[in-house]
This record gives structure tokens, sequence and C-alpha cells, in this order.
């Protein structure tokens, strides 16, 4: 099976900068892939290479098998991106201006405006479909760029950081929203500051820094491999010859701290056999590792330090 | 799911996505036209008035043509040359200020098709422009042309090679200033120095001479051969120098577009 995106030994310089160190990654067709990095880490020249915007120093880009750069016709025609900075063409209304996007793209005049309408009502910008965008508010040009990237009807989304900017309830409708044209089938890459947007919409993510791809795989199996979940236990009286011979833990006053990586699973098998030694439970406390540790572990740094 | 409805007929070239910039160019330049095509309608006339209504007859005939009939051509000329690299190199510039230029570059249109589709839309100004200036002379003189056909084609293809510059130099600026140099410094001097308001007989020999190094002197020297049969240098080598000038800087945006000199990282 051809992968939506395939990226081989790339690199890109800047000069004497390398923003691109060698980069490898295959994106399968359907899945929602996550891009995690801090700023200057290669995301945003990653994606440009993928959609014409960036020349390519050395390595190659496939979309769906075209190369980005010999066959740029066919592997842009399949991949719709709403870019980091917001851009605007002040001389036309919402609905030409993605009429015009359709146009780019070979959608005939009819075609482009009914698909352009219809993106329009489902970002809710239908009562704003005769604004210019510079009327719009921040959160409302933000989703104009996505319906934008979207007006081809484009199998393959490319979204660098779609919720930069935009306030908490909206960015949950966007998540629920993107979530839902995943499930009908679009590959979306999304880059993203944001770990719990990674967290709730991805199924793979990636960590890239300093143009390298330090570590990738799902979330979860991330969490489990590289983060440090812990489960706190108080009992009444520990034991002095009892030993969890599984795991490594330390007991101090009656405090129980098991490492784990995988707490959900561990903290049953745990708590019966506590419950076979007659040790009684007092409190039970799960401390649970998510993508940011594993990012401040990899990286040594939080991702929205630059 | 990927089908061939994705890819199939958007590989062609100069389908419905250059028209699309190319319709768009042209729009843009519509909503504003009060910035894009009155000011020659009011800037000719005042030309007309002043220089040849008040002027011209002092100065009497040129070639046999009355002196006002005889700058008309080279205002229309003036008209397109301003107009057609003003639209391409000002809609260039925005584009890549506002950084709407991102979203038509992700699209599948080739550099060819993505330069050509910015000239376009400045050729279409350029030569409304250079028509509104015609009539306006036909209404206020009475003045006719000779060929309308060779007319067309000077304003189409002069229009074509400012237009060209325009897209050249907007990639190049990097503020508004740049283009403002090409059209303050630049243009201005040529065109007035290209023979817009005299033949170039009556100048002294030596400015005569520098005047052959000046390729608006041989558009305008064309465009009055079109309008009014007459001229001061071969018509032919004017009609093809003006096309060189087309071609050469087509190829140059088109090459420029398609490497993403100055608009790709």
């Amino acid at each position: 099976m051809v992968n939506a995106i395939s990226i081989t030994d790339l690199k890109k310089k800047y000069g004497s900068f390398e923003a691109l160190k060698g980069i490898n990654l295959d994106i399968p067709e359907g899945s929602f892939f996550g891009l995690l990095g801090p700023n200057g880490a290669g995301k945003t020249t990653t994606i440009g290479i993928l959609t014409g915007l960036v020349n390519i120093t050395s390595g190659s880009a496939r979309i769906m098998g075209y190369d980005v750069v010999k066959e740029y016709k066919k592997s842009r025609a399949i991949v719709g991106i709403s870019p980091q900075e917001l851009n605007f063409d002040p001389f036309f209304t919402l609905d030409d201006l993605l009429t015009l996007q359709g146009g780019y793209y070979g959608m005939k005049p009819k075609e482009a405006r009914a698909k352009a309408m219809e993106l329009l009502k489902q970002f809710g910008l239908e009562s704003k479909s005769k604004v210019k965008m510079r009327q719009l508010s921040g959160g409302m040009k933000r989703r104009v760029q996505i319906a934008k990237a979207m007006v081809h009807d484009p199998p393959i989304l490319i979204l660098d950081e779609p919720t930069a900017g935009v306030d908490i309830e909206l960015r949950h409708l966007m998540w629920e929203y993107l979530a839902k044209i995943n499930k009908e089938g679009k590959t979306i890459l999304l880059t993203t500051h944001y770990i719990e947007e990674a967290e709730n919409l991805c199924d793979h993510v990636a960590i890239i820094d300093q143009g390298r791809i330090i570590t990738e795989g799902t979330p979860k199996a991330l969490i489990r491999d590289v983060g440090e979940s812990m489960i706190c236990i108080r009992v009444n009286d520990w034991p002095e010859k009892m030993e969890l011979p599984q795991w490594q833990y330390t007991v101090v006053d009656n405090q129980l701290h098991i490492q784990t990586s995988d707490p959900d699973t561990d903290i049953g098998h745990i708590l019966s056999i506590l419950a076979k030694e007659n040790v009684a439970v007092l409190e039970v406390k799960l401390k649970k590792s998510n993508l940011e540790e594993v990012f401040i572990k990899l990286t040594g740094k939080r991702i929205d330090e630059s | 799911m990927i089908t061939d409805h994705h890819v199939s007929k958007k590989i062609f070239m100069f389908n419905i996505g250059f028209l699309t910039l190319v319709k768009r160019e042209i729009w843009r330049f519509m909503s504003l036209y009060k910035q894009t095509l009155l000011p020659s309608l009011i800037s000719s006339g005042l030309y007309i008035m002043v220089f040849g209504q008040s002027l011209g007859s002092r100065i009497g005939t040129i070639k046999e043509s009355s002196y006002i009939d005889y700058i008309i051509p080279g205002l229309a000329m003036m008209a397109v040359i301003n107009h057609s690299f003003q639209n391409s190199s000002s809609s260039m510039m925005q584009s890549k200020f506002l950084r709407f230029i991102e979203d038509i570059l992700v699209t599948p249109l080739s550099g060819l098709e993505l330069s050509t589709g910015y000239i376009v839309g400045g050729l279409v100004r350029g030569v409304l422009n250079g028509i509104l200036v015609l009539a306006l002379g036909w209404l206020l003189t009475g003045f006719t042309i000779s060929s309308w056909w060779l007319t067309l084609l000077y304003l189409i293809v002069v229009s074509w090679g400012f237009s060209a510059i325009g897209v050249i130099v907007g990639i190049f600026a990097e503020s508004w200033d740049h283009i403002a140099v090409f059209t303050n410094f630049i243009f201005m001097p040529l065109i007035f120095l290209g023979g817009v308001f005299y033949s170039i007989d009556m100048l002294p020999p030596f400015w005569r001479g520098i005047s052959q190094f000046n390729p608006l002197y041989w558009m305008i020297n064309g465009m009055r051969y079109a309008t009014l049969g007459i001229y001061d240098t071969s018509p032919l080598l004017s009609l093809l120098i003006s096309v060189a000038i087309a071609v050469i800087f087509t190829i140059t945006a088109s090459f420029m577009f398609s490497k993403g000199y100055k608009i790709k990282t």
C-alpha cells in the first residue's frame, strides 16, 4: 500500500544553517498524524517542501507516490494546506475567495462556488459570505484558512498550527470537526504547539527537534515507552517482608511509589496482590505520564520553548 | 480515498486554474477602476488640452499630421506602459506582502502558468487603458486610426512586455519604494524621451543617436505608424523590438516563478 506521505532523507539548508538534517517519515493513508516540535524545529519547512513553498536541498518527498518536485502537478492536486501564518487577499469576499481557490485547482466556477458555500456553512460562516477577510475575528480567519485548504476536496490535509490563536470553545469544535473528517477518510498531517491537541486527535505522532525526527509512534506507545507514570498507594501498614518483584518501587512511611509504563492495567494487579496479603489500602493516586513529559524527556525542553 | 478525479483533469497546461488566476487579476483591477482605469482618461485629457489644443497650433504639423493627432498614439503608449507595469508589479508585491501568494503557489499551477496569469492581468489593464486614451482622442479631436489590427497588436505586445517587467520587478521588490523607483526614475524619463510629444527628427543629431537606444522610442514609433501611418524609423523593426522585449521578459518571469526566486525559500 502506498503511503499518503513519504519522506526520505530530506535535507534543507538555508545558507550554512541546516533546517532539516535528513528526515524520514511515512504517513499511512487515512491516518491523523501529528508533527510535534518547538519553534524552529523544522515542522513548517517540512510542510513547505510537501506543498511547494520551500525548495528541497536533497532527499525526496512523495504524496500518494507522486514526487513533490517532479510530479508536483499531481501531488499538489491532492493536498490542501492551511498555513500557520494567516494570510488574506484583501480584494475579495469570502465566497469569492473560496471560489477562486477552488478554481486554481481546476474546479469549474459553479462547482467551486457550491463547495465554497457548503464549507462556509460547515464552518459557521454562512452569514459572512459577503464579508472580506479583514473584517473577521482571528478565530473566523483561521476557519476560512482551513476552508480554503478544503475547497478542492483534497484527500490529504496539512494543517500547520490550525488552532493557534483560537479560543478554547472553538478549538474543541474544530477538534470534533477534524476527527470527523479523518474518520470519513481524510489523511491529516497536523503540526501543533498544543500537546493536548495531538494526544486527543492523532493516532500517530513524530517529535521533531533541530531538524531531526527524534521518535515516532502512537501517543500511547510513546507514553508507555518513554513516559514515567506512577501509582501512589497509601497503606495502613506495609509488611516488612512484602515485595512487588514486577515493579520498581519505593516505600516511605507506608507510602508506596510504583513506577509503571501502563498504570491502567497495573493498578488492578497491584491492588489484588495487596488484597491477597491483607494490606489495607487507604488511598490510591495515579500520576499518568503524557506526551508533554515524553517531549520534555526527549528534547530537554518544553514544546513552547524555542 | 484518492480517486482519478483528484489528479487526472488537473495536470494540463493553461486550464481552468490558469484562467482563474487571470480572472482574479482582472477582477482585482476592475474593482479598483478609479485607480486603474479613470486616471489615464484624466491625465491624457489634460495632455491633449494643454499640449495639443493650446501649444499645438503654434507647433503646426509634424509629418503632415496635426500636432494634437501626433501626440495621441504616444499618450496611449504612455498609459499602456504605466498601467500594465503597475498592475503586475503591485499585484505581485501585494500578494507577497500579505502572503496570499502562498495560496497560489501551493496549487498545481506551473511557473509558466503563474507568471503568465499575472502577465495577462496586466496586459488586459494596459490594453484597456490604451483603448480608453485612443477613444478619448477620437472624442476630443476626431482622431482616426489607420490600422485597427496593427494598433491592437501594438497595444497587446507592449502591454505584454511591460506587464512581464512588472512581474519581475514585483518579485524583486521588497517595498513599494522599489516599484516607485522604476516608475518615476526609469519609465517616466524613457517615455518622455521616447518621442511622445515630438518627432525624433526635431532633436540635435547627438540626442537623436541616443534615442535609438531607448526601447520606448521604438514602441511609440510603431504605435504612431499603426494609428497615423507615419513613422520616424522602421515600423517592422519597432514591432520586432517590442515582441523581443515581451518574449525575453516573459521567459525571465516564468523562470523566476519556476525556480521560486525570492518567492520560495
